[in-house]
């Protein structure tokens, strides 16, 4: 179950889950899989998210449409393309599950030589924040700033838990503790290696071991002769050693990795594809061929969003916060226990003064590393984020804002992690209109979800003027658009096939309606109404039928019947009358429409003429005097 | 509105018999001439935007001018004092302005409007025209009416006055007695240019003789 089907939006774009973001987009994507392209799969988008690369079709993409979720994914491989041959990145699939149990066994099972250098990690007890997901490679290092001796970070540390109360241990050889920031990048590098090169340690140590129950096909590999160049420092380490005996680093390569992802490889799949790709388990690899460029940012975003895991975000424990801010910065082991055995208690004012100067502590504390560097930057957003959404909340019950620029405000935190912004695309010629494209599907999903209803609130249709304004406020601020995108995108719609569509009125006003509202469908509904009987209030109506002639409505009414602003309904009547559907009375309180009976009034008139015709002689002999 | 309808057809005999049992019949006025239906509806008295709906309703003022002239003998309109209950409805408080009698005459007088009037030249130049005869028969039409009455009465060969033709006892029961006496005399020349009369005089004293 490598590739899964995948949901697509109104908008015809993959349906993100909970805490899913878009990390980029890229046109012009063909799959291949193996050697071979997959038909139907030749054309279309590669959406890049936290959790999944997607692929979508741009002929119908409802049914060509799939997506491959990160945490299947072993490996990446990046090949540069050569002369026609296109740029492609290739995604290696996990082993299946049964295998793959077995490999997830936990951390290492002897020693590393590292581990003994750095007694303290072992003796002291695990910190709290370990969390289940990220397992590292077990060479990670990092270099001192001050004497450059290459430090092994700690095994139990993750860069995405980490904060400042993370305990850090100092420089081995000089004895000064590195930042938080520091480490924090050093991890998430050894990390970014692993990812492009070798399997975490663990995962490739234990492969090692259990060679007879991986996939069999490794015994027939002979190069037991070889030897195996250690990726740090470089010494040739006996084959059968999983760690360098100089540094102690792993040695479970990619060049070997690559070997045994060869030899797994059936000789041949034949020049033609099973057609269901989706949901197969015997796909080996997929290739994503990038042939209107964009690879090299797609590649680095995809290695990030691999090395981040967002998706292990979702189940792991909240970042664990300190209950004594007085513990600052380190905390060794030894502490432990009298922190989690004794909570401290203070209540009354003095506890709630208390809390207060905690909280404020904290959120200078975020915001103080947050800022420090854009990569802990994006490492903490979600922090800042909610932190930013709980601002907002507090200006908007102080102010007077009304009620529904609030909640739109309020949703911007949200809207954040929806809308595509010019830096997720590439730079380049293409990249416009892939912008302009993302754009107006954004405008798309906008306009359709239901929660917001942007479109029932205006009855429908709105001018498009109106929608960028709340589009832009949405966007609180941020990456605004200017007025020349935002009509280019929605002249897109059309194109693109989404479910709205842009109306141009004969005055030029354009407005923004759902695709599935036809002229045909407002008329109807606009006659239906004309035809009810007209209020009594109108006082001329005196020695008439009341539903002789149905109603008259002016655009003012109009609108206030079908939730219009009252430039839309005049447009829309106009259109109505334009049609012959609707005729108009000009007197002195305005312009009324009125159903359009003019028509079959003539066509009776006729008939009574072709009748007077004929009985001509009759009705001249009836003609008295 | 049956009763209204059955009044209007008791009230007015001469009223053609297929327009009294139209649904189209309505609002019999204290002239006796029942104006349909459509006279009552508001945007009748708008000059319709859309080409198509103007086209419809320019027929049915057509319609509505000729039926009206017809019962009321009307033979010539003046747009300085058109007939009051004509281009209004009072009822629904409506009036077709005079730019829009303006162009619905154009329309009559038009070939597509099938030529129902027919404008009066004008004596000044530049000066707009003001009356038009309004052909609820064509001339024609008329002509051959005269003819046919003449040859009935037997008087082929006589001389006849236009005052004959027009107020004497003998016309008494047509359709074109009182007939303006414009209109008249291009009636008359319809029939002199098939050969069939010759008008003799001039002006007032002008004689007719009738082959």
């Amino acid at each position: 179950m490598f590739l899964r089907q995948l949901d697509l939006t109104t908008a015809l774009r993959p349906s993100f889950f909970k805490d899913e973001t878009l990390l980029f987009v890229q046109a012009g994507v063909g799959l291949y899989e193996g050697k071979y392209k997959i038909p139907d799969y030749q054309d279309g988008s590669a959406y890049l998210t936290s959790h999944r690369v997607c692929y979508v079709a741009n002929a119908q993409p409802r049914k060509f449409s799939v997506a491959i979720d990160l945490k299947d994914i072993e490996r990446t491989e990046f090949y540069a393309g050569f002369l026609k041959s296109s740029p492609k990145i290739t995604l290696f699939p996990k082993p299946p599950k049964s295998t793959q149990q077995a490999i997830r066994n936990p951390a290492p099972k002897h020693a590393l030589p590292s581990d003994t250098l750095i007694s303290p990690t072992r003796s002291s007890p695990r910190p709290l924040s370990q969390s289940p997901g990220p397992l590292r490679d077990g060479n990670a290092t990092w270099i001192c700033p001050i004497c450059g001796l290459s430090n092994g970070i700690p095994a139990n540390f993750d860069p995405y838990t980490a904060n400042e109360f993370t305990p850090l241990l100092p420089c081995q050889a000089c004895g000064i503790k590195p930042s938080l920031v520091h480490i924090n990048k050093a991890a998430i590098a050894a990390m970014s290696n692993r990812s492009s090169g070798a399997v975490f340690g663990s995962l490739g140590q234990a492969r090692g071991s259990e060679i007879p129950y991986g996939n069999g096909l490794e015994q027939g590999e002979t190069n037991s002769t070889r030897r195996n160049p250690c990726p740090r420092c470089t010494f040739k380490n006996h084959r059968s050693l999983h760690t360098c005996e100089m540094c102690g680093a792993s040695l479970t390569t990619s060049s070997q990795q690559q070997q045994l992802m060869a030899v797994e490889r059936p000789d041949s799949p034949g020049p033609t594809l099973d057609t269901s790709i989706v949901g197969n388990d015997t796909i080996e690899t997929i290739k994503f061929s990038f042939r209107e460029g964009g690879v090299s940012t797609f590649l680095d975003r995809l290695k990030t969003a691999l090395v981040q895991r967002k998706w292990l975000l979702q189940s792991a424990p909240p970042v664990p916060q300190p209950v004594n801010s007085n513990n600052g910065g380190l905390l060794t082991g030894s502490e432990h226990p009298s922190r989690s055995g004794t909570p401290q208690r203070v209540v009354g004012i003095a506890g709630l003064e208390r809390r207060g100067a905690e909280l404020r502590q904290n959120n200078q504390a975020v915001i103080g590393t947050a800022f420090e560097d854009l990569e802990a930057l994006m490492t903490s957003a979600k922090e800042v984020i909610a932190m930013a959404e709980q601002f907002a909340k507090q200006n908007n019950t102080d102010s007077g804002v009304s009620p529904e620029a609030r909640d739109i405000l309020t949703d911007s935190a949200s809207a954040l992690g929806l809308v595509t912004t010019r830096d997720m695309l590439g730079s380049g010629s293409a990249s416009e209109t892939l912008y302009i494209t993302e754009l107006s599907r954004n405008l798309a999903e906008f306009l359709t979800d239901d929660r917001r209803g942007v479109l029932r609130k205006e009855g429908g249709i709105m001018s498009l003027v109106d929608l960028w304004a709340v589009f832009n406020r949405l966007r609180n601020g941020i990456e605004l658009i200017s007025p020349l995108d935002f009509e280019k995108a929605a002249i897109m719609w059309d194109s693109l096939n989404l479910p709205i569509r842009l109306r141009r009125f004969k005055s030029g006003l354009l407005v923004v309606q759902e695709r599935s509202r036809t002229d045909e469908k407002t008329i109807a509904a606009l006659v239906a109404w004309l035809k009810q009987p007209q209020n009594n209030d109108w006082p001329q109506a005196t020695g008439l039928s009341d539903n002789q002639f149905g109603r008259g409505a002016t655009a003012q009414e109009a609108a206030e019947r079908f939730g219009w602003s009252v430039g839309v309904a005049t447009e829309e009547l106009e259109m109505a009358e334009e049609t012959g559907a609707l005729c108009r009375d000009q007197c002195l309180d305005g312009t009324r429409f009125w159903q359009n009976l003019f028509a079959t009034a003539s066509k009776e008139i006729k008939s009574m003429q072709t009748k007077d015709e004929m009985g001509f002689d009759e009705l001249k002999r009836e003609l008295p005097n | 509105m049956s009763i209204a309808a059955a009044e209007a057809s008791v009230a007015s005999p001469h009223t053609p018999s297929i327009q009294s049992t139209s649904p189209l019949t309505t609002n019999t006025t204290q002239s006796g001439f029942a104006f349909p239906t459509y006279t009552s509806f508001p945007p009748f008295y708008t000059l319709q935007p859309n080409v198509t709906t103007r086209a419809h309703q320019l027929d049915l003022w057509s319609s509505l001018v000729t039926t009206y002239c017809a019962y009321h003998r009307l033979f010539r309109i003046s747009l300085s004092s058109p007939p009051a209950d004509l281009f209004a409805n009072r009822s629904i408080n409506r009036s077709l302005k005079p730019s829009s009698i303006r162009d619905v005459l154009d329309h009559m007088a038009s070939p597509a409007g099938g030529q129902k009037i027919e404008w009066l030249s004008t004596t000044a130049k530049g000066e707009q025209k003001d009356s038009c005869y309004v052909l609820w028969k064509s001339a024609n039409e008329w002509a051959e009416e005269i003819h046919a009455w003449v040859d009935e009465t037997g008087q082929k060969g006589t001389v006849l006055t236009v005052y004959e033709l027009r107020e004497s006892d003998a016309v008494s029961g047509k359709d074109w007695r009182d007939m303006d006496e414009g209109l008249l005399r291009r009636v008359l020349n319809v029939l002199v240019k098939r050969g069939k009369a010759q008008i003799f005089g001039q002006e007032e004293s002008a004689g007719v003789k009738f082959f």
